[in-house]
């Protein structure tokens, strides 16, 4: 472990392959001897994408003498026999590699340590954080839990007296703080339909549909194909004004696709369009009629 | 420390013995080759190939010369370790899943499997030491274990016993020389099989691996339990270090359990405990499966660990490891100098 670079480290498989291929157009490897005891080792190798790379390493070599039993010494000349008789002197890089570090560290009270470093994290914060807190009422300042507070129902809490206190555009105002603080308040992310500051179908507000108003538009279906907009329209401006009549139609072929919507001015009329309306035949089909539910 | 991985099988180990000195690490798993590995640097020597189904164990002579391995093959071979050629091979009615040479190399044991209307037998062939003479073909002593089938077992010192672990969690004592039931006692939880048995550097006492969560420390004379060593999980081997007063152990849960549990639930760690105060002084993580096998280095310096997941772990001890004393102990260093 303490050689950092064991000498066979110039003769790397990966090198070896690359200069016998290239050995003609590449310059040969250099080793230069620094003043400082170590060594510079210049390679030239080609890359992936052919291109030439040069790898300079500085290198120390430490010598590390152990003395081993004459036995073991021998046994470390043996050559390799098996699946290993083609490998090279050294670990083959397929079958040998070095793990990642492990701190192994024995120590008596090792289980102790184990615990406390898994609930460090969240648990031993948490308690630091609230080791000289106490509880206080929001609502009476008294030592228990705002949800126990005897003035509950009778009581606004503490800070929000004076903002309830306001008179004027009451309700506005507590409707917008509360969206402000629900969408701000957690930090993540509300999706904008759930945002308490806007209507839900105001997203489209501006374009040519802003008007529409989705709450007296009836959908008709089983519509013969040869029906026309104006048909539609005829029939049903009986019953009210009639603001919008959409009827589908194949874009090629240009006949109905059979459903259509029709859009009142007025709420009550589009209610006794669709009474009546429903079940009319219409250009030998059944017409049926029903109020268009809400685009989601 | 900076583990070693060996990944020279491709199933799940069975077992990996180190030779006496420390430098050789011959590793078996359940895909028919047997890998022996230089412990230093993890440089696989080379790989021994005939056997034709997974090997359960083996084991290597005290001078490294040869080694045995046992087989679901229903076989034992006998190996140079040097060139790899197989010696010799005996051939059992059923599969063989403990061999251990003696102290001193002259006899093999094997534990065969109890299947197929066949009892679980413990057999003792003598070796001859030289690796150019033909091996016998006899067997010296055949014990029958009748009663519960032996799933482990070793010889104690001077090859006086020979030491075997149940199935139901009982160890027995054997005469070595006449084969007859000495002791039995039940050690371990009863019907939790006890799945490995390693010896203390001296073969006077041995420490046993079981099902049961537990390891124990037993004496080979009169099979008192010394020690014992509590873990949360079942166990499936169990070492004694060398030099330093620790065990080893290792496990997980059973490898068909894997995958319905979680990882960190899963426990694939050494744990190593102190030999004599039982007490837990740390873990080593880094295996994916359960570990089947721990070895500890007869010189004291490494243990290696094999896993379901295929990979041998050596693992070269730091500083810390052997600085490591408990209070009292160290008041006694202080006391000495």
């Amino acid at each position: 472990m303490a050689t950092t670079a064991p000498p066979k480290a110039k003769h790397d498989w990966a090198d070896d392959d690359d200069i016998e291929e290239t050995s003609s157009e590449l310059p040969p490897p250099q080793t230069i001897s620094n003043k400082d005891g170590t060594k510079t080792i210049i390679t030239y190798r080609y890359n992936d994408q052919g291109q030439k790379v040069k790898t300079t390493r500085r290198v120390r070599y430490i010598t590390q003498t152990e003395t081993v039993n004459p036995r073991v010494a021998a046994r470390k000349t043996w050559p390799k026999f098996g699946l290993s008789a083609k490998d090279p002197p050294g670990p083959a890089p397929d079958t040998t590699s070095v793990g990642e570090n492990i701190i192994f560290r024995p120590s008596v009270s090792w289980r102790k340590d184990a615990k406390e470093e898994g609930a460090d994290a969240n648990a031993q914060a948490m308690k630091d954080k609230l080791k000289d807190k106490k509880v206080k009422c929001r609502i009476c300042n008294g030592e228990h839990f705002t949800a126990r507070c005897p003035y509950k129902d009778t009581m606004a809490p503490v800070g929000e007296t004076t903002a309830a206190e306001a008179p004027a555009g009451l309700a506005d105002d507590l409707g917008a703080a509360a969206g402000a603080a629900g969408a701000g308040k957690k930090g993540s992310y509300v999706p904008p339909a759930l945002r308490g500051d806007r209507g839900a179908g105001e997203r489209m507000g501006g374009s040519k549909y802003g008007e529409r108003d989705d709450f007296a538009t009836l959908r008709v279906t089983n519509v013969s194909e040869m029906a026309e907009e104006q048909e539609l329209r005829d029939m049903f401006e009986r019953f009210g004004r009639v603001t919008r009549v959409f009827l589908a139609k194949d874009r090629e072929t240009g006949m109905a696709k059979g459903f259509a919507f029709i859009s009142f001015a007025d709420h009550s009329d589009a209610v006794t369009a669709c009474q009546k309306m429903d079940g009319f035949g219409f250009k030998h089909l059944i017409l049926r009629v029903e109020f268009a539910k809400k685009a989601q | 420390m900076r583990p070693i991985l060996l990944a020279g099988h491709e199933r799940a180990l069975t077992q990996i013995k180190y030779n006496l000195d420390g430098d050789l690490i011959f590793s078996v798993a359940k895909d028919q080759q047997i890998c022996v590995w230089f412990s230093h640097n993890g440089e696989r020597l080379g790989t021994y190939h005939g056997h034709v189904g997974a090997i359960w164990t083996v084991d290597v002579d005290p001078t490294s010369t040869y080694i045995a391995s046992g087989s679901a093959d229903n076989t034992i071979r006998m190996w140079e370790v040097k060139t790899g050629k197989c010696l010799k091979t005996w051939e059992f009615p059923t599969a063989v899943k403990r061999v251990e040479f003696n102290e001193d190399g002259t006899k093999l044991l094997g534990v065969t499997e109890k299947r197929m209307g066949y009892l679980s037998n413990i057999v003792v062939i003598d070796i001859n030491p030289d690796i150019t003479a033909e091996q016998t073909d006899e067997r010296s002593l055949t014990i029958v274990c009748d009663e519960s089938k032996a799933t482990v077992a070793g010889w104690s010192q001077a090859s006086k016993y020979i030491i075997a672990g149940h199935e139901d969690g009982s160890v027995s004592q054997y005469d070595a020389k006449t084969g007859e039931l000495l002791d039995n006692v039940p050690i371990h939880e009863l019907d939790k099989p006890i799945v490995d048995l390693q010896w203390s550097p001296d073969r006077t006492y041995f420490i046993t691996a079981c099902r049961d969560k537990t390891a124990k420390l037993i004496s080979a004379r009169d099979l008192a339990t010394l020690k014992t060593y509590v873990a949360d999980t079942p166990l499936n081997s169990a070492t004694i270090c060398p030099k330093k007063d620790f065990v080893i152990l290792g496990g997980g849960q059973a490898a068909m359990e894997v995958t319905t549990t979680s990882g960190r639930q899963g426990r694939f760690e050494a744990r190593f405990y102190h030999k004599i105060f039982e007490d837990e002084i740390g873990r080593v993580r880094g295996h994916f499966g359960p570990l089947n096998t721990v070895a500890a280095d007869p010189t004291g310096r490494s243990y290696a660990s094999g896993g379901e997941d295929g990979y041998v772990r050596v693992h070269h001890f730091d500083k810390s490891y052997f600085d490591f004393n408990y209070e009292v102990e160290r008041e006694r260093l202080n006391r000495s100098q």
